[in-house]
């Protein structure tokens, strides 16, 4: 943390979360006085606006975001001005075209547009000034760039509006072309689109007088290294170097290009080499990728994954959403192999997908889907229902989730109100550089196909906007409560009341500080039957390097972050004490125990959307006692870019996969999915899936511990935390013990089941109430090793 | 329910289409079967940046391929005549480009993103529909083809072992609110 905005900042989070809430409330209070006096009926559920923003105040958040894209793409020149001004009288019209103008709620409109306008930009303001408070003033201008890019570009290219943009570009510099913004624009969506070699060109035609020349040498030699001509990109980043020896960031690609020929090239001088100190800690077990081995060889924007069991034959399949395309769904051979079967299924027509969560909404013994969107912009969520014979139909109209749209990075199936049916949480991101935020959304399950929303009633409201939103029974009272990962802004945590409402007890809790935090998760990483917070944490291009480099991040760095549950309702930050020092840029990531060791190690999916951010993969063993980064030594890649990471034993042999949905933001990251497979068994294991029968079928939130060698370990069964969904078998490493000897069960439902003497390397299955357990794999005679 | 796609089986023959190619005269897909042993049919869009790779694929597809047809079907929302002709004459595509401006066909067989390939036998007969490869960059070691070796498959008179792939691209319909147009035509 900064130690900068104490001065500046005196006055607390608190104050500036007032301020935030305030001006929500202003402008709700307004509304619904407005649609008193105008006999209007607020509380109707609209579906997605579709076709642009039906009311007022998202229209004036619209045109404000469009506003800041014209401003971006805008000529400089002065003669230009009547072009720009068109364009801004173009994205009113395109902002405000759908709100009705003969509602009579318009006939309010002046004050209504006053206090939109005005606390939008408190709004906005206000979130400034707490990303200023988490990063301090050196950084913020790079932060403040990349966060305008990302907002400003996302609708550009999810759209396919990217075509425009390069005519556009074109024909500025056929009339001005020593006009260098427009050139060093044309280069970056062309690299962005995937066309390298076009942007290499482009960039290399930025002369040393543009002021751009060092970041247009190091950009095109990313570009370079992406068409993967990895010794032009060596030579490419050389002469950034030379340009401005005081940027990092072309060491790093120039690093990784040359890891990529084996080695850095004699040309290279010794000053602009580097050396990795990160990731060499001894391993105690190795990873081989055998993704394309097994199947999984297509080339995709990865972002979620999930691993479930969808056609109920014992093996667990794959389903990984996609940032362009569709999601891929890998059905489980049982041979070692995967076949795709995204086309048959009905999940490739899920296009622009982020999260996927699974879980049994239905009770019908066959796992469903709910699906995400978007994260930096609006978008529907879908709901899958699984039709038990391949194949999947979307039923989100019927379900009542039409609504759900907003950038949602994340979801989660929970049984909040322990009815024994799956309900869903959706969590939103801000969906643009200038917007209200949207809420995070909870759907309560009735039983009956469809949802209700129950957000304000359930006191879940957050004014942060959320990357990750996890449940888990922290204070063991058999409910799930909720922790927020909020991207600027404080985290929280939600205590179940059990009434259908929550708490916030982030204060009380201790959880309560800022950061970029992305997805989060619960685990007894300390195996002491209390749950444990584990949440990520998103860092910069600086600080990430500075790990590489040093082995542990800057002072005013922040690593992932560990709060171990105290016992009594409040949590304390461990990190460092675990040996949790470095700065990753993590966008996801998940936990497991892939050493069979019995205690459970992490792994982070890093990036960001810019193409030059091809942070590694990195993983963390924990041996008990600290986390150790064995990610290089154990055969991980020093390149990459990852979101949607999962682990799983995909083959029924108690080796723990780490899977890789790797991909970005642009069309041109075209990378593939990943999956780490331990070369050996590292140790005994014991793989347990439950079915629910009184409580909800997928035992989402189900408690289960083992004894076993005179030690316990503790496991939840959890509804999806990160951009996927974790398995819902739990995986339990036991090193060289040879038997278990005891099972607990806490069921949802409340209902408690014990088993005693159960065999090790194996995978089974309890259902609820039954005092028999399956063999999962007892009839499979594949012989997989 | 039974998803739509199930619609879709293999062997079994795909819907017929009848569209304007860029020169003018209608094109049907039966009539590009014609004298042919099947045909390649690509859902494509003249925005796409993955459909560019394919440029020089596609203007040589026939010359390689005599005994089959290539028609690709430029599908994208909102695409018009005239960005896809000027698109061709920038790029110089020579091969059968038709429009389809309601992306009927992309709805009718099922296809949400660009570039997805389709392998029809002389009947129109589905034999392959997905990705063309799994491009990553010139050169990638692990680059694997899958249209390919579908096509020699099939006109060796072998069975095809990889009969689906989904494809990554664009989308053909934007599943956001149709907000951007960034770039609105200024007046």
């Amino acid at each position: 943390m900064s130690n900068f905005p104490d001065s500046l900042l005196g006055f607390s989070v608190g104050l500036l979360e007032t301020g935030l809430v305030m001006a929500q409330s202003a402008m709700k209070n307004a509304q619904s006085t407005i649609d008193k006096l105008t006999g209007q009926n607020n509380g109707e559920v609209k579906g997605a606006p579709l076709n642009g923003p039906e009311d007022l105040d998202l229209a004036v958040a619209d045109f404000v975001n469009r506003l800041t894209r014209v401003y971006r793409y805008a000529p400089l020149e002065l003669a230009k001005l009547p072009t720009t001004s068109g364009d801004v009288l173009a994205a009113a019209r395109e902002s405000f075209r759908n709100v009705n103008l003969k509602d009579p709620r318009n006939l309010a409109l002046p004050v209504q547009l006053a206090l939109s306008v005005g606390t939008l930009f408190t709004e906005s303001a206000l979130r400034g000034l707490v990303t200023l408070d988490v990063v301090g003033p050196t950084k913020v201008p790079r932060l403040v760039e990349d966060f305008f890019e990302m907002f400003t570009e996302s609708p550009v290219f999810v759209g396919l509006e990217y075509g425009e943009l390069i005519d556009r570009c074109e024909r500025r510099l056929a009339e001005a072309p020593d006009d260098y913004r427009a050139r060093m624009e044309l280069a970056r969506v062309l690299s962005k689109c995937g066309r390298y070699e076009d942007a290499d060109v482009e960039f290399k035609k930025i002369p040393p007088e543009s002021g751009y020349y060092a970041t247009a040498l190091h950009e095109a030699g990313t570009a370079l290294y992406r068409a993967g001509r990895f010794e032009a990109a060596v030579r490419t980043e050389v002469q950034s170097m030379d340009a401005n020896p005081a940027d990092d960031r072309p060491r790093l690609v120039m690093f990784q290009a040359a890891e990529r020929m084996g080695g850095y090239p004699l040309f290279v001088p010794q000053a602009y080499r580097m050396e990795v100190k990160a990731g060499f800690a001894t391993p105690t077990v190795y990873f081989e990728d055998i993704a394309a081995r097994i199947g999984i060889d297509k080339t995709s924007g990865g972002r979620g994954t999930a691993v479930f069991d969808y056609d109920n034959d014992g093996w667990l399949d794959i389903a990984v959403t996609s940032a362009y395309g569709g999601a891929t769904l890998y059905h489980n051979n049982g041979d070692g192999t995967f076949t795709d079967v995204s086309v048959t299924s009905g999940l490739d027509t899920a296009t622009n997908t982020f999260a996927v969560i699974a879980g049994d909404y239905n009770n019908d013994g066959f796992i469903d889907l709910y699906i995400t969107r978007s994260g930096f912009y609006v978008g529907e969520g879908q709901l899958f229902r699984n039709n038990g014979d391949g194949t999947f139909t979307d039923v989100t109209a019927e379900a009542g989730l039409k609504n759900v749209w907003g950038p949602a990075f994340t979801a989660s199936w929970v049984d909040y109100d322990g009815d024994g049916l799956l309900d869903l949480f959706v969590a939103n991101n801000l969906g643009g550089l200038f917007e209200r935020k949207t809420p995070n959304r909870l759907f309560h399950n009735n039983g009956d196909g469809t949802f209700t929303e129950v957000t304000e009633q359930a006191g879940l409201k957050t004014i942060w906007p959320t990357i990750g939103g996890a449940w888990g029974d922290y204070d063991n009272d058999g409910r799930m409560d909720l922790f927020l990962s909020n991207g600027i802004g404080r985290s929280q945590l939600y205590h179940n009341n059990g009434d259908g409402t929550f708490t916030d007890v982030s204060d009380l809790a201790g959880v309560t500080a800022m950061g970029f935090g992305s997805p989060a998760f619960w685990w007894d990483y300390d195996n002491d039957g209390w749950m444990d917070i584990g949440q990520f944490i998103w860092s910069d291009h600086d600080d990430v390097i500075y790990t590489m480099r040093n082995g542990q991040g800057p002072q005013s760095g922040q690593s992932m972050r560990v709060y171990h549950n105290n016992r009594d309702g409040t949590f304390t930050m461990v990190s460092r004490e675990l040996g949790l020092t470095e700065c990753w840029g993590t966008m996801s990531g998940s936990f497991g125990d892939f050493n069979n060791d019995g205690y459970l190690d992490v792994a982070l999916g890093n990036g960001s959307p810019k193409l030059d951010r091809l942070d590694p993969m990195i993983i963390f063993e924990n041996d008990g006692r600290k986390f150790r980064n064995t990610s290089f030594a154990a055969g991980l890649p020093l390149t990459g870019k990852s979101h949607g990471v999962n682990m799983a034993d995909l083959f029924g042999d108690g080796r723990l996969s780490i899977l890789v949905g790797a991909g970005g933001a642009y069309p041109g990251d075209l990378l593939t999915t990943s999956v780490y497979c331990p070369t050996s068994l590292p140790g005994n294991y014991l793989n347990v899936r439950l079915i629910g029968v009184k409580s909800n079928r997928s035992a989402i939130g189900a408690r289960v511990s083992i004894e076993a060698g005179g030690k316990k370990q503790f496991r939840e069964v959890s509804g999806g935390t990160n951009f996927g969904c974790l398995p819902l078998e739990q995986h339990f490493g036991l090193a060289n013990i040879v038997k278990v000897d005891a099972l607990e069960i806490r069921w949802p439902s409340g209902s408690r089941q014990r088993f005693e003497g159960l065999p090790v390397n194996k995978t089974l299955e309890f259902t609820e109430g039954q005092s028999a357990w399956g063999d999962v794999y007892a009839n499979s005679r594949k012989d997989l090793s | 329910m039974q998803h739509e796609n199930e619609q879709q089986k293999f062997g079994e023959p795909l819907s017929d289409f009848s569209l304007q190619s860029l020169g003018g005269p209608t094109v049907s897909l039966s009539s590009k079967l014609q004298g042919k042993k099947g045909a390649v049919v690509v859902i494509w869009s003249s925005t796409c940046s993955h459909c560019i790779r394919y440029d020089k694929y596609f203007n040589s597809f026939e010359e390689r391929y005599p005994d089959l047809s290539l028609v690709v079907v430029s599908a994208r929302q909102g695409e018009t005549l005239d960005a896809v002709r000027m698109a061709a004459a920038q790029r110089r595509l020579k091969f059968c480009l038709v429009h389809d401006p309601t992306s009927s066909v992309a709805r009718q067989w099922f296809t949400q993103q660009t570039p997805r390939a389709f392998l029809v036998d002389a009947n129109r007969g589905l034999l392959y529909r997905g990705a063309i490869d799994n491009y990553k960059y010139v050169d990638d070691p692990e680059h694997l083809a899958y249209l390919e070796p579908a096509l020699d498959q099939f006109l060796s008179g072998s069975a095809i072992t990889r009969q689906e792939t989904s494809s990554y691209g664009c989308a053909i319909q934007s599943v956001y609110y149709v907000l951007p147009k960034v770039f609105t035509k200024s007046t």
